[in-house]
């Protein structure tokens, strides 16, 4: 059967038909640990979690490479578009990669097919990306486990996607958490949604972020590849929230003085 | 048939001839820059005229609506490749018009033994960094021209004549807000609905505002006002708008 001529939005496909490569098929041996090349950046905490407007999503700042901070200003919530963000956790020449490609894919469905790709479609979309990345991944240099956060418009709620490096997508119901840091607030998130007096769910924008700033604060405590807050830089964790009204970024003087208040209580 | 040169400016001419004819019954776009962005407005009751092209560049169409999809889509294809592989301030309608879209809707044009596009395009954009306003217009020959105060597309040339003749006496005004630009783009338009009278281009006489807010209601009776924004006040990286019908009553109040 002849191929069709219809344009169907694979944004994908068009990148590939102009010489574009993912990631090369093998590499030349590794130990799985990355050690071919070195230790690579990674390490992080993520988490996003479902509160009464939508969802909140945030990550802490730091990018590390072995025992070695290479960045303390990493943006590791990016917006992919004007209702969903990605939390990257994991190598972040991959991610940031997977990101780009994901903002150009959902915009050019919606440019080309005048109409937004369905949520499912997303979710597949960073599925399909993960999977590509395989054998990156099982070498060590290019594992991502991303959170992809998004309001969906038709059923009116926030959504919440955790996914393997293998591309394997889960809803997380109330919360998800990823990365080197994520084992030190998992707990707490239980505790807090089970016994914490009121769930996440009904919790206000404020209460959502004041808990955020302080479980990325434990993260910190445990885990050397998390970055805390530095006050000197005025340097705070990315928080954004997404709601029906779009992706709104939480300013530092927000988060500064919330912190002051409610995280390290005017000590 | 064509080697000789004289039966070939003869197609070429037949084929203009045939283009504008075709082109002539062509619903008008006018692109015009407003406080916070572009403002695209036409009327119609048909497909959709006006599109996003990228995340600072709009598009709007006059043709054989199969026609526009072909280059619609092109220009769609080369914006995100390039926007991708470079960045999205590499995406320009200089490029996209001067590397793009003009060249292969000529060569299609002089092919004399296969379709030409049956279209006429007007692209406009917000640069990334300065915020200037630049307009694209391009015609079904491939021939195109630029301006920054806005542009007319228009079925004929004798259309965007006049159109531009309106335009002219009052685009010195002011028209920063949304509603006053929308007041000029759809006044403008409406030019397009008045009936030529005999002694225009002499006179260089137009019916006055109110006379063609009248003719604009009428016509609204079985037509749709289709608008698109540049909204560079809207959040996120994408500045393409459809307003809401709020916004569009909101902008006629008092005048329509």
């Amino acid at each position: 059967m002849e191929k069709s001529s219809m344009n169907d939005g694979d944004f994908w496909s068009l990148l590939k038909g102009n010489g574009y490569r993912f990631a090369p098929a093998s590499l030349s041996a590794g130990d799985g640990q990355g050690n071919a090349l070195g230790p690579v950046t990674q390490g992080t905490t993520i988490l996003s979690l479902k509160y009464q407007s939508g969802v909140l999503v945030a990550g802490d700042r730091r990018a590390t490479a072995g025992t070695t901070v290479m960045h303390d200003r990493t943006d590791k919530v990016i917006d992919i578009d004007r209702h969903s963000v990605l939390a990257i956790a994991g190598v972040p020449a991959t991610a940031f990669e997977i990101a780009r490609v994901m903002e150009h894919t959902f915009k050019y469905y919606r440019r080309s097919q005048l109409q937004e790709l369905s949520l499912e479609g997303k979710m597949r979309a960073l599925s399909k990306l993960l999977k590509e990345n395989i054998p990156m991944a099982m070498q060590g240099i290019g594992a991502v486990a991303p959170i992809y956060a998004a309001y969906d418009l038709q059923r009116k709620e926030g959504k919440i996607f955790f996914y393997d490096m293998l591309g394997a997508g889960f809803e997380g119901v109330e919360y998800s958490v990823s990365g080197s840091g994520s084992p030190a607030i998992r707990g707490v998130l239980h505790y807090q949604n089970r016994w914490g007096g009121e769930t996440l769910a009904e919790m206000s924008e404020e209460k959502a972020i004041i808990l955020t700033m302080r479980l990325l604060e434990t993260a910190a405590e445990f885990d050397s590849a998390t970055g805390g807050v530095n006050r000197e830089s005025r340097l705070y964790p990315s928080i954004k929230l997404v709601t029906e009204a779009g992706v709104r970024d939480i300013p530092s003087e927000m988060l500064e003085s919330l912190y002051t208040r409610q995280v390290t209580m005017n000590r | 048939m064509f080697e000789e040169p004289y039966r070939w400016v003869e197609a070429i001419q037949n084929r203009r001839d045939y283009l504008e004819e075709q082109l002539s019954g062509g619903s008008p776009v006018v692109a015009l820059p407003y406080k916070e962005g572009i403002l695209f407005a036409t009327v119609g009751k048909g497909s959709a005229k006006l599109f996003e092209i990228y995340d600072l560049i709009a598009l709007g169409g006059i043709g054989h609506p199969a026609d526009l999809e072909k280059l619609r889509n092109v220009v769609l294809d080369i914006s995100h490749v390039e926007g991708f592989n470079r960045s999205p301030g590499d995406v320009t309608i200089r490029r996209l018009m001067k590397f793009g879209l003009a060249p292969m809707v000529k060569q299609a044009f002089e092919e004399v033994l296969h379709a030409p596009y049956i279209v006429k395009i007007l692209m406009a954009e917000i640069n990334t960094i300065t915020g200037k306003r630049l307009f694209f217009r391009l015609n079904y020959d491939g021939m195109f021209d630029e301006g920054d105060q806005g542009m007319i597309l228009a079925g004929t040339a004798e259309m965007t004549r006049r159109m531009e003749a309106y335009f002219q006496t009052i685009k010195k005004k002011p028209v920063p807000t949304f509603e006053k630009t929308l007041q000029v783009a759809l006044r403008t338009w409406t030019v397009s609905i008045v009936p030529p009278q005999a002694n225009e281009k002499e006179t260089g006489s137009l019916p006055d505002n109110d006379e063609l807010d009248r003719l604009l209601k009428k016509h609204l009776k079985d037509h749709q006002i289709e608008l698109a924004l540049l909204d560079q006040a809207q959040a996120g990286s994408a500045k393409y708008r459809i307003p809401s019908q709020e916004e569009i009553k909101t902008g006629l109040k008092g005048w329509l």
